[in-house]
């Protein structure tokens, strides 16, 4: 009796003892090998945004990896853009990111200097081919002189129209011209369509069309070390311009708000859309099989001969710091990067690409080859890119487009906007 | 139920103690393994409750103790926590127009759509009660929506019923009342998501059923001999009897619905939209700390809503004794 009770205290303590411990196991890692070595059997964790017609893509590329490289096997999982950077903020403070990401170019920054991605400069130019990246694509992944991300894409601001709404509202495709002109021919189309849809939304909604103006008034929205390029008065003066287009010209917020997660553009409802030009195949993907084709022209002007817009990355590939496997994982995303292969199976998906072996190797459809035109046509008001955004540009970009559909809705005055806004910028830039 | 039986060994073992030092000492010499006996059988009560205990610690107090600390710092995930004191509490109360917005319509939310739930269920459940024939399908047809309404299936298939031109919008303009969508309009989202949150009322319906099946009959009938009619039985009998049943069940009716998120989540498509009408306090704090990075606010932002809660439930349990009636209570 006695020895029963010790015995099963003794076995409850150890049942006990085990379950505890057993969550702090492993957490070691592996010396890497200098070389790859093509017959190590690895495993990658690779993780994306976007779609389904992505993923597809990316299987297709994985399974064209493999054929080079079969003995690594890569998991590939993929989120929408939201919640893909929530998990991936949960992975950081865990310390068990993917090997393998597909990044944007508002989180470099962040991820990057809390040491959370791998130094990428020993791999350049031997397991990632530099040659076909020109130097302006390589800068762009550089922080703090550390290159931690490779540009697969370019993407440049533009404005899609849609032609089928245009014709039916009667009205010619927008020909240029400053923002008011702008907003008199989007209240023109708004008249034509008599109530079926609108010539566009309150572009003083997006954080890029201000960027825009104040890069051309020799601007920029925040310097490298944070500062923000305008005041109060200049931000109140933008949302004002857009008073007319929220007054009956654009379309109503709360359509907007009805058709998310899709938007006004993509469900016919609204004629014109500035955004990145990289767009276009979500946009034709979402409006059916009735359109063929989409206007794809320059952003309206705010000084003549300025140097408003500039290339970004549509996105970057990197790797995370801890990974087991830098060598594999550095030739995964050459592989992703540069290949003909995955220029031919992505084309334009992920934005016009980057590597010049891949865009040579990438089958342009009508559209894609359209987006290149584009970039081409701009080249006048390309000037140097900004800096890699500030730790928590994502959130005031959010914020940025959450006050524009308060001002939508009436249910904030343009000056509360600002004081909002200038409160939230307070809070991120002093974090 | 755990605590308690902690609590009785530690005191079982003070006692033993206190009693082996002072008179009970020749009991104790009478049985001299006795005292060795009570230490291994409370080492053998700790030790099966170690995996308990285990969890107790690990998943709730420690990360409860850790975010009350974290509420108190600027924290962004990446980097480690820097203590800024009660700035975070000040911001909250100063300068976040969001935050404000948010407590107030979370308040309207629970305010009014739990009373609401709370008389439909009750409705409902009385009804069943009386008609016995087919209640068993009834009851389980109302029940339905409790068990798939917290689904993901379920929130969506109310966004496009309230859109523009879905069958809400149709059927009332068929009525000649024109009121567009709704899930896109700041002044009926709110409401859609208080109908949503009644709709649910199933569980809160079979408690209620139970309870009224625990009134003895006699009653009524006695009532009904004294002259009362249903609308007095229903005062005098039914409420005073069933009260114990409706304090459970506006207790946790009301703490539910402090926590509502999933619902919100998936009808604005997870930014508490339109103009910030669905952003509830849960759906406020997971953005905050988990898009924006800002984990020392968002923990700030738990412990009012746990405090405001507790608030809450304290004044309940204060009421009790004036409304509600145990039975063998003599008041």
């Amino acid at each position: 009796m006695f020895n029963r009770k010790r015995a099963l205290a003794a076995v409850a303590i150890a049942t006990g003892a085990a379950i505890a411990l057993a969550g702090c196991a492993g957490g070691s890692t592996a010396e890497p090998a200098a070389t790859f070595d093509p017959d190590e059997e690895v495993t990658l964790d690779l993780a994306f945004w976007g779609n389904d017609v992505r993923a597809e893509l990316y299987n297709e590329a994985i399974a064209a990896f493999n054929e080079e490289y079969p003995n690594i096997t890569v998991n590939a999982t993929f989120l929408a853009f939201p919640e893909f950077w929530e998990k991936r903020q949960t992975e950081a403070a865990g310390g068990n990111l993917p090997d393998v990401m597909q990044f944007d170019y508002s989180y470099l920054r962040q991820y990057s200097e809390n040491g959370l991605l791998l130094d990428l400069d020993p791999y350049l130019g031997e397991i990632i081919e530099t040659d076909p990246l020109p130097q302006n694509i390589l800068d762009i992944g550089v922080v703090g002189g550390v290159t931690t991300g490779i540009a697969t894409s370019t993407n440049a601001w533009g404005m899609f129209t849609n032609p089928v709404l245009l014709e039916q509202a009667g009205v010619e495709e927008f020909e240029g011209g400053s923002w008011e002109d702008y907003t008199d021919w989007m209240g023109e189309v708004t008249d034509g369509a008599g109530g079926a849809f609108w010539g566009g939304g309150d572009y003083t909604g997006r954080i890029q069309n201000f960027e825009v103006q104040l890069r051309a008034e020799g601007s920029y929205l925040f310097s490298e070390d944070g500062e923000p390029g305008f005041d109060e008065e200049r931000l109140a003066e933008f949302w004002e311009s857009g008073a007319p287009i929220r007054d009956g010209i654009g379309i109503p917020q709360q359509r907007v708000e009805e058709v998310a997660p899709k938007g006004g553009f993509d469900s016919a409802l609204t004629a014109s859309e500035l955004t990145w030009d990289n767009f276009g195949a979500g946009y034709l993907a979402g409006l059916g099989e009735s359109y063929t084709e989409l206007g794809l022209i320059a952003p309206p002007i705010t000084e003549e001969g300025a140097k408003d817009l500039y290339l970004k990355p549509s996105m970057l590939h990197t790797i995370s710091a801890n990974t087991d496997h830098p060598e594999a994982a550095a030739t995964l995303v050459n592989f992703l990067v540069n290949s003909p292969e995955s220029g031919e199976i992505f084309g334009t998906n992920r934005g016009l690409p980057a590597s010049e072996t891949a865009l040579a190797a990438a089958e342009l459809d009508p559209l894609s080859q359209q987006v290149k035109d584009y970039e081409a046509s701009i080249a006048d008001r390309l000037g140097d890119a900004p800096p890699v955004p500030i730790v928590g540009y994502g959130t005031l970009e959010e914020k940025f487009r959450q006050l524009g559909t308060e001002l939508g809705f009436g249910t904030v005055t343009v000056d509360d906007a600002v004081a909002q806004f200038f409160a939230e910028m307070d809070v991120v830039l002093n974090q | 139920m755990t605590t308690t039986s902690t609590r009785v060994i530690v005191t079982g073992q003070k006692s033993s103690r206190r009693s082996l030092l002072r008179k009970e000492r020749p009991e104790n010499l009478s049985r001299p393994g006795q005292r060795a006996r009570v230490r291994k059988e409370t080492l053998a009560g700790y030790g099966f409750l170690v995996p308990w205990l285990v969890g107790f610690f690990g998943l709730t107090i420690i990360p409860m103790a850790y975010s009350l600390y974290l509420s108190f710092t600027s924290y962004n995930i990446f980097s480690p926590p820097k203590w800024i004191g009660l700035d975070n509490y000040v911001r909250m109360f100063t300068s976040d127009p969001a935050f404000i917005q948010s407590a107030q319509i979370t308040l309207i939310y629970v305010l009014v759509g739990t009373p609401i739930t709370l008389i439909a269920a009750l409705v409902v459940a009385m009804l069943l009660n009386y008609r016995d024939k087919g209640a068993g399908f009834f009851r389980s047809a109302f029940y339905a929506p409790s068990l798939i309404g917290g689904s993901v299936s379920v929130a969506i298939v109310w966004r496009a019923m309230f859109s523009a031109d879905g069958p809400v919008d149709n059927s009332l303009s068929f009525f000649g009342i024109d009121l567009g969508g709704w899930v896109g309009n700041p002044d009926l989202v709110l409401p859609m998501m208080i109908l949503l949150s009644v709709w649910m009322f199933g569980a809160t319906m079979v408690i209620f059923l139970a309870g009224l099946k625990q009134i003895p009959k006699e009653l009524y009938e006695a009532a009904e001999m004294d002259g009362a009619g249903p609308w007095h039985r229903f005062r005098a009998v039914t409420i005073p009897l069933l009260s114990p049943v409706i304090f459970f069940n506006l207790l946790l009716g009301l703490i539910g619905a402090f926590q509502v998120f999933a619902s919100a989540y998936i009808i604005s498509n997870g930014s508490g939209g339109p103009a910030g009408m669905t952003n509830f306090i849960t759906l406020y704090l997971y953005k905050r700390g988990f898009s924006d990075g800002q984990m020392g606010y968002a923990s700030a932002i738990a412990w009012v809503l746990l405090i405001v809660v507790a608030i809450i439930a304290f004044v309940l349990f204060r009421t009790q004794k004036s409304w509600v009636h145990y039975s063998g209570d003599n008041r």
